[in-house]
Parts: structure tokens; sequence; C-alpha cells
């Protein structure tokens, strides 16, 4: 993603641009070599910093709403802000019989096993497509569970599940998040098998590279950008999900989504807001470390 | 099950596995709810009957929860659209400066269950905003504030969806605008005397919605069949199709469920026949 | 398939798969009490409950959960599931003829009738359980359950009325009766709704019963003259009220938490339960505002009963046994009654508790803004027969809540 920034055609600043207001110009983030000023229109810094500020009101008041509901006592209407302040729905994490820790672990190892399965899975399907003589008949199908929206997707699995002795289990929750995530998985892969890649490999064999090696030296080292946004990706499928895993989990796998939906139930603000918070904590601590891995959709 | 055999060569037994999961268990369970929808499976399964198809054309309620949950799909994506395609063409550099590029990570980061929650909270006629206006006389009453969540046209809805794909949106076609080398074009038809204006409307517009078309057609699609968001900030009535379906099957009389498997059916038969065509067009057009 | 999915995920081949042997609910049940009592501890429970309620969400998790833990060594474990839902997955399971995720459940009514009519209830076993003996069973409003009899396939667990919950600072004088109810909706529109859930549907239960003027009518099998006739007399007095319902009726709340948040706000002036010491344990916790108060209008209410019923095929029923023993004991049904904790009326027939015991129940922190027992007994009707719910439901969505004309009587 990044070496699309790094494009070439870097052009000079455009005259015309100015009256628009808004030139449309190659740039990045990163600071620029040349000593040109980025931004030579007028107006637009009002403009930027207004964007910029709006974007953050959307985008950061959420947190900020969600951290007021987790800590308000009594907080109802009109109060604009919540009349006292308690940690109690914080600190019931703490407490030996709340859900909610494990409600996190459970939707942490669920996630991270579907993360790995899937990008592992999708690995190797992603090959084994190509190498078949029905590549596009493969992608095709593997498009059959975007059709279908999750929830109606686990209704009509449903009845196998429960034959298969997987209904309300862990396994068949995986069951169904793989149904998903391992096509996602295998398309995000497809773009590395490319006639390029199998070159290299037949290269690294040639210059005696046992198959082990070739995949450990070879192959995996330039598959890595692409496995780790694989691995982000279904994580983040995995963990986002709530209509597939409750009608999946009939209730018993109680991952962190399906609280939160249980304690919107009952009106428990600041409980859902808890433990919206913490589904919340992940996915934050992956943007922090990678950007980059989030993006990108098959 | 694996129908992708040829005569002279089987798949691979990873690709068959892969197929009988992928494609064999949806499609059995198509099957299953096609035979409930005909009284042949099913608890309570009274043998086979074309009672549910006939009374297919006074069930009204199908028909509109397919109309609202297209209403409701095209409104978000299109104005999802509309929005990323404004940030893009109007206000680029502004976008590839901090702290934008990573604010426009963060939706990516919430779950379509939280953002129901959140809205309903902020939106609602007793939320936050409502009583923020309360304090600041803005309205008299609780009941002068708009109603913006589970109202009938589906606001809250359509918000909480634009509000998740914009963003993701806005990065794809910053990320084609690089590719395409769209501002090589820009300088193009501006050194040909073109204005800016016609640069973006005949131009960069069409470029950037055909390459993001597949996306686009899939967010509808996702949106189409979305059930988090519109089951915390929807109606009981009407219904998008996702809720519409699982509230089917979890009535109380247990006499209305083959009905509800036609429902099922119907939908998910329908879903996949709009992804076949997509799948043609993309193939078709080398999108 | 099932191979293939198995050699794809080994993962699966660890969870869920019990080989239990089945056993029939014949041999389950004749086992003596002591029998039972070993086979049953150290073993996992599995409930499936209604958990729309934090209070009673709280009782089962801090009180229950922990007392069978340290009395029998048993793991009791919630999980959210109810009506249709739950039916449907245990008759699925009951198909495929393998033993069942859950082995406990909370039950009444349609649920109950309808898990009889899939055979996936084990039973009669009420009687086997020691504390059997202290159950109220000769009220009829504890051995009738929607006009079934409960025949011993579930166990009695709480008694409760359905009530009008009103905000007595808003509303100086709410209406007295049913009769009143459309003048005093018109006078003040848009604080009144119907839940479309079962408590609403209690409500429509008690107002159709009340337009008959003959509760006797309800009484016994379906009948669905009675039921086109007087459904039909409820939804255009339901409809002629309904634009001056909350928003107009042009949408009800789907659940019975958002309705009280909404009482609470003050969005509406009236909220239901199907408790009728609801009120003390919502102003207790603060929810509601003190001045709310409970009272049955007339002609009067629903009062039913809510039971726990064993799954047939549960792979623990022996462990379900000894929990709903334990939920019927006193010390259980005390502590259920008090409404700091619950508030959920007892089953137990407090004349054969020792005088030491009943002295507790009766020196419970009293009601203070729900309406004594005593008082509205009078005004308690029985359930009908869960047909009438079950249509009322389907009605109310198709005449009501979609708008649909009312075909002509």
């Amino acid at each position: 993603m990044r070496s699309d920034f790094a494009s070439p055609g870097i052009s000079p600043p455009d005259p015309l641009s100015k009256k628009e207001g808004a030139p449309v110009r190659e740039s990045d983030s990163e600071p620029r070599k040349s000593g040109a000023p980025s931004f030579l229109e007028r107006g637009s810094g009002g403009r930027a910093v207004f964007l910029a500020a709006a974007l953050i009101l959307l985008f950061g008041l959420p947190f900020v709403l969600l951290g007021l509901l987790a800590v308000g006592e009594n907080w109802r209407f009109p109060q604009a802000m919540p009349p006292a302040y308690s940690l109690d729905a914080v600190r019931s994490l703490l407490a030996a019989d709340n859900d909610l820790l494990l409600g996190l672990g459970r939707s942490l190892l669920l996630a991270g096993t579907v993360a790995v399965v899937a990008t592992a899975g999708g690995f190797a399907l992603a090959r084994a497509m190509a190498q078949s003589r029905s590549t596009a008949r493969w992608e095709a199908a593997s498009y059959l569970p975007y059709a279908l929206p999750p929830v109606l997707l686990a209704v009509l699995i449903q009845p196998f599940i429960i034959r298969l002795h997987l209904s309300g289990s862990v396994g068949g929750v995986l069951v169904g998040l793989l149904l998903v995530a391992l096509p996602f998985a295998t398309l995000l892969m497809r773009s590395f098998w490319s006639a390029q890649t199998t070159e290299y490999e037949h290269l690294a064999r040639t210059l005696g590279c046992t198959p082990g090696q070739a995949l450990r030296q070879v192959l995996l080292p330039l598959a890595w950008p692409l496995l780790r946004t694989a691995l982000v990706q279904t994580f983040l499928l995995a963990w986002f999900d709530f209509g597939l895993t409750n009608v999946l989990s009939v209730g018993k796998v109680r991952t962190l989504t399906v609280q939160v939906f249980t304690y919107i139930g009952e009106a428990n603000a600041p409980l859902a807001a808890v433990a919206s918070l913490l589904l919340l904590l992940p996915p934050v601590v992956l943007l922090l470390v990678n950007k980059s891995a989030l993006l990108r959709k098959p | 099950m694996s129908s992708k055999a040829r005569p002279f060569r089987l798949p691979s037994p990873l690709l068959s596995l892969y197929g009988l999961l992928v494609v064999g268990l949806p499609l059995a369970g198509l099957g299953y709810a096609l035979l409930g929808s005909v009284g042949l499976v099913g608890p309570l399964a009274t043998g086979f009957t074309g009672r549910y198809w006939q009374a297919l054309g006074a069930d009204t309620g199908l028909l509109y929860a397919a109309l609202y949950s297209g209403w409701v799909a095209l409104a978000s994506v299109g104005i999802a659209t509309g929005l990323a395609l404004l940030l893009v063409l109007r206000a680029q550099p502004t976008l590839r400066r901090w702290p934008l590029p990573g604010l426009l990570y963060v939706p990516l980061l919430m779950p379509a269950l939280v953002v129901g929650f959140y809205l309903f909270q902020l939106l609602s006629r007793a939320g936050w905003l409502s009583r923020i206006s309360f304090q600041l006389g803005l309205i008299p009453r609780l009941e002068s504030f708009p109603e913006l969540v589970q109202d009938g046209a589906g606001l809250g809805i359509i918000l909480g969806h634009v509000l998740l794909t914009f963003p993701l949106l806005t990065l794809l076609f910053l990320a084609i605008y690089q590719e395409t080398r769209l501002d090589e074009y820009r300088q193009l038809t501006l050194t040909l005397g073109a204005s800016l204006k016609q640069f973006r409307q005949r131009v960069a517009v069409p470029v950037l919605l055909r390459r993001a078309a597949p996306t686009l057609l899939l967010s509808f699609i996702a949106t189409l069949g979305a059930y988090d968001i519109p089951l915390l900030l929807g109606r009981p009535y009407p219904q998008m199709l996702s809720v519409y379906i699982a509230n089917r099957l979890q009535r109380f009389d247990l006499r209305e469920l083959p009905a509800a498997y036609l429902a099922g059916f119907l939908v998910a038969a329908a879903l996949l026949g709009l992804i076949v065509l997509l799948l043609r067009l993309t193939r078709r057009h080398a999108l | 398939m099932k191979k293939a999915l198995l050699v794809l995920l080994p993962t699966t081949l660890l969870v869920g798969c019990g080989t239990h042997e089945q056993r029939t609910p014949q041999q389950i049940l004749a086992q003596p009490w002591p029998q039972i009592e070993a086979k049953g501890k150290g073993q996992p429970v599995s409930m499936m409950m209604w958990q729309g309620d934090p209070l009673i969400n709280r009782y089962m998790n801090t009180y229950v959960k922990p007392e069978v833990k340290r009395r029998y060594g048993i793991d009791l474990q919630l999980a959210a599931g109810q009506g249709a839902g739950l039916v449907q997955t245990l008759a699925a399971e009951q198909q495929a003829n393998q033993p069942s995720e859950a082995d406990l459940l909370w039950i009444n009514g349609e649920t109950f009738y309808q898990l009889r009519q899939v055979e996936a209830l084990l039973g009669p076993f009420v009687a086997k359980l020691p504390n059997a003996s202290l159950l109220d069973l000769q009220n009829p409003f504890i051995n009738t359950d929607f006009q079934q009899p409960v025949a011993g396939m579930e166990c009695p667990w709480g008694n409760v009325q359905f009530t009008f919950i009103y905000d007595s600072a808003r509303v100086a004088r709410p209406p007295k009766s049913f009769a009143e109810l459309p003048a005093f909706v018109k006078a003040h529109p848009g604080q009144f709704t119907i839940p479309n859930e079962f408590t609403g549907m209690t409500l429509l239960k008690s107002w159709m019963i009340a337009l008959s003027g003959d509760p006797k009518l309800f009484q016994g099998k379906f009948d669905a003259a009675v039921y086109k006739k007087w459904s039909g007399a409820l939804w255009r007095q339901v409809n002629a009220s309904k634009p001056y319902f909350w928003k107009q009726g042009q949408t009800f709340p789907e659940q019975l938490a958002p309705l009280h948040q909404l009482f609470a706000n003050g969005e509406v002036a009236f909220t239901f339960s199907n408790n009728d010491a609801e009120v003390d344990n919502k102003v207790n916790q603060k929810v509601f505002p003190a001045t709310a108060r409970a009272y049955v209008p007339a002609p009067g209410t629903i009062q039913n009963s809510h039971y726990l019923g064993i799954v047939r095929h549960a792979q623990h029923p022996e462990a379900a046994m000894l929990v709903v023993n334990f939920l019927i004991s006193p010390e259980a049904q005390l502590k259920k009654m008090d409404p700091n904790v619950w508030g959920d009326h007892t089953v137990l027939n407090l004349k054969a508790l020792p005088a030491a015991q009943r002295q507790k129940f009766e020196q419970l922190p009293s009601r203070r803004y729900a309406p004594r027992r005593e008082a509205i007994q009078g005004l308690a009707l029985p359930e009908p027969d869960p047909e009438y719910m079950t249509r009322l439901f389907k009605d109310f969505r198709t005449y009501v809540i979609e708008g649909t004309p009312v075909p002509a009587s």
C-alpha cells in the first residue's frame, strides 16, 4: 500500500489550482524532501482545520459518550452530564462473578483462532486454486458467503451445525465464522500466487532449496505483508461479529458482542458501554501497531 | 457434493474440503430451507404442502422488508460514496496531512453493534444531543427533538452505515487516485484548457467509480443484509431483511416456521443471484 | 460432509461431541433421590433463561450460582434463550436424536405447550423433589399454566401478576379500569404505548378479557369464535387510540427494558410489568423515580406462574433436578421474594412451612410502591390457552403495527 504512494509522477504545482482553492496534488503525510511549500492555495488552512476538527468530533465523540456512559450514574434526561460518577461498572470487571473479562478472553481466543486458521488456510488454498484448472470458478465460489448476510448464513446452516453436535459450542461458532473468513483470506491471498511468485519458487528450488526451505525463506517473507493484512482482517471479522455468533451459539458462547447486546437489552447502559469500550480496545491497539494492515479488501 | 470435479482430474483434497465447507454447507442450508418451506423438514413438519408458497402473494411483509432494505442500502452507499468523492476530489491535500489519514481508520475499529448502541445513546429523543439541546433551551420538551433513530425512513440506520463506510471508501478512492495517476490526467486536462470542474466530472469521477464498482456493489449487498445496526436503530415495521427473517424464525408460533424458511430461502437465492451478476459484470468489464 | 468438516477442523472434535449414552426418561426418573443426588453432584448444568432483567440476572449469578456450587459442586452455566428460538433448537436436537445443549429451562405458557408438543421435556419429575411437598400445588394460578395442567412436567418457580406502573408526580389520576383507558389516552396523547413482547401481550390479553366482560369465556381450550369476536373488538379499540399513543402509534418498543427506559426518562407516563413487585425493585435501584406506583386496573389483570423444565435429552438431568430442588427451597424462594433482590412472589404454601420460616416470609421488607398481594388477589385473572397469546402476537403485528385493516366480524 505504502509503495503506491511513492509513485514517481511528481508534478509541478499548478497555477490554476489556486483559483479552485482545493488543488488535488500528490503528496503524503511524510515530510517532503524539497523545500517547496506543499500547498500554495489560499484559504485551505481554514478548511483543513475545519475538516480535521469535524472528523475528530465525528470519530472521537463515540469514545467520549461511551466513556461518560461507563462512569455515569443515574444519568437520565434532561441532564446533559451525569449527575454523579461511579466506577462501579468498570470495577465490576474485577468481580469474580463478572462475565465480561471471560467474554473478552473468549472473543480473543475465537477471533485469534479464526485469524490463524483462515490465514494459513487461505495461503494454501489460494495456491491450490492458482494451480487448479478452474481457477476462475473457485474464485467465484469464494464469493458465495459474501452474498449471504451472516445472520442468514447462520440460520441456514444451523440445522447442520446441530447435527454435527456443534450447536451452542465454540466449535459451531468457529465453523460459522470460518465460512466467512476462509474465503475472505483466500481471495486476499490470490494476488500473491502470481506467475512471478511461482518463478521465485522454482528459482529457489533450482538453487537447491527444499520445499520447506523455499516456503520459509522465500515464499513466507514475500507473502508477509499480505499475510499480515489477512490476519488482521480476519481477526476483526470474527471480533466484530454479533449476528452469526448469536444465532449459532444459541446464546451460550457469550463473546463480548453478545454481552453488549444482552446489556443493551436490559437497558444497562454503563455495562454496555464498558463492554463496548473493551470491544474497541484490541482494534485500537492493532491500529496503533499497524495501520496499513487494516485496509485492503479483496 | 463437490461439483467442481473434472472428468479427467479431481481437484486437490484441500480444494474439495474447501468446496464442501464454503459451497456445500450454505447450499445444503438453502436446500434445507427449501424443504422446510414446503413442510418436509423442521419441527412439526406436516408433509408436503404448497400452501406457504401460495400464501406468498398475500404476504406483503417480505416485499416491504426487501424494498426497505433496498432503500437503506442505496441511500447509505450513495451518501457514503458522495462524501468520499467530495473529500478525495475537493480536500485531498488535507486528507493526506496529519491527523486525517489516521482518523479515517477509526471507523474500521468499530463493530456495527457498538455504532448502533452509540448512535442510539446520542440521537434518541432522550439521548445526549436531545439533553444538550434541552439544556441550551433549543427544545422546550423532549418530544420536540426530531426523531432520528427508530424513525420511519431509517435515518438512524443510514447514518450508522454511512459512518462506517465513507472513511473506507475515502481511503479506497485515495488509493485508486494514486494508482491510476489521476493527478497526471488532471494536469493534462488543465493544459488542454478544460476546467477543474470538467476534469472532476468527466474524468475523475467516472474513473474512480468504475474502479471502485466491485467494492461499492459489495458494500451495497452487505448493507442489504445488515443486521446489527437495524436491530438497534430500526422499527418493528418496516424491518430490514436480516432482522425480518431472524424475527420470523423466532416467533411464538411454530406453525409459522415454514413461511420463515420460505422467506430465508427467497432472500438467500436473490442475494446469490445478485452476487453472480456482480461477478459476471466484473469479469466482462475487467473492472 | 460430517467427516470432511471434522477433518478440516480438528478443534471441532474437542468440543461438543459428547458421547453420552441415551437413557430413557423412565430410567432417569426411576432413581431414588439419594441416587439422583449422588449422580448430580459435581456436574455442570446449562440453564436457558430470559436474560432481560439485570436484577434477575444478578440473583442467578451472585446467589444461585455460588450456592449450588457450594452445596453440590454444580457449575451452573446461564445462557440466553426463550420462546420459539428455544423450542426450535430443542426440536432440532430431538430430531437429530442427540443429547441436548441445555439441561434446565425457564419457561411457561406457550413455550411449555410447544415443548410438550415436540416432546422435549423430561418428566413428570416434580414429585421426585424433596421440596415439592412445600409447593402450593392446590392453587389454580400455580398448578395450571395457561389452562394446561402442569402435571409434574415443569416445576413452579414464581408467581406474578400484571400491573400498570405510572409516575404519580406526572399523572394524578391514572385510568382506574380498562374501560377508562381509551378516554385517558386521548386526553393525554403520547404518554402510552404497548411493548411488542410478552408483557405487552399480557396487557392485550387482560384488555381483551375486560372488553368481553366475561373471563369465563377464556377458560378451557382455545375458542376461535371467542377469539375472533373479542380480538376484533380489541383491535378496533386499540387502533382508535393509536394516534394518541407514543410516537402517534407509528412504532412500538420491541422489548420491555427500553419501555422502562422511556418511562424513566419521562418520555411516556406508563410502563408495565408482569411482576407486581417490580416497581419496588426498580425504585430501589433508582431506575424509576420514587414517585412511581403500580396498580391493577379493573376488572383485573392476568396472574400467572413461571416454571422450570428439564430437557428430555439433557446431559445432566440429575444435576438439573438438584438445582430445581434448591430453587424451590424456602431459602432460595425467600431471597427471591425480597423486592431488593427480585421481588418474585413465592410458589410455596406458607402454611406448610415451619413457623420460624413462615415468619421470615411474612417479615420481608414490605412492598412500598406496589399494591399488596391480598388487595389484588381478587383482581387476578387466569391465563387463557396459549393459542390466544400466539394469535394476539401475530395479529397485533398485522392489524396494529402494520396497520392492515381489521376484517369486519
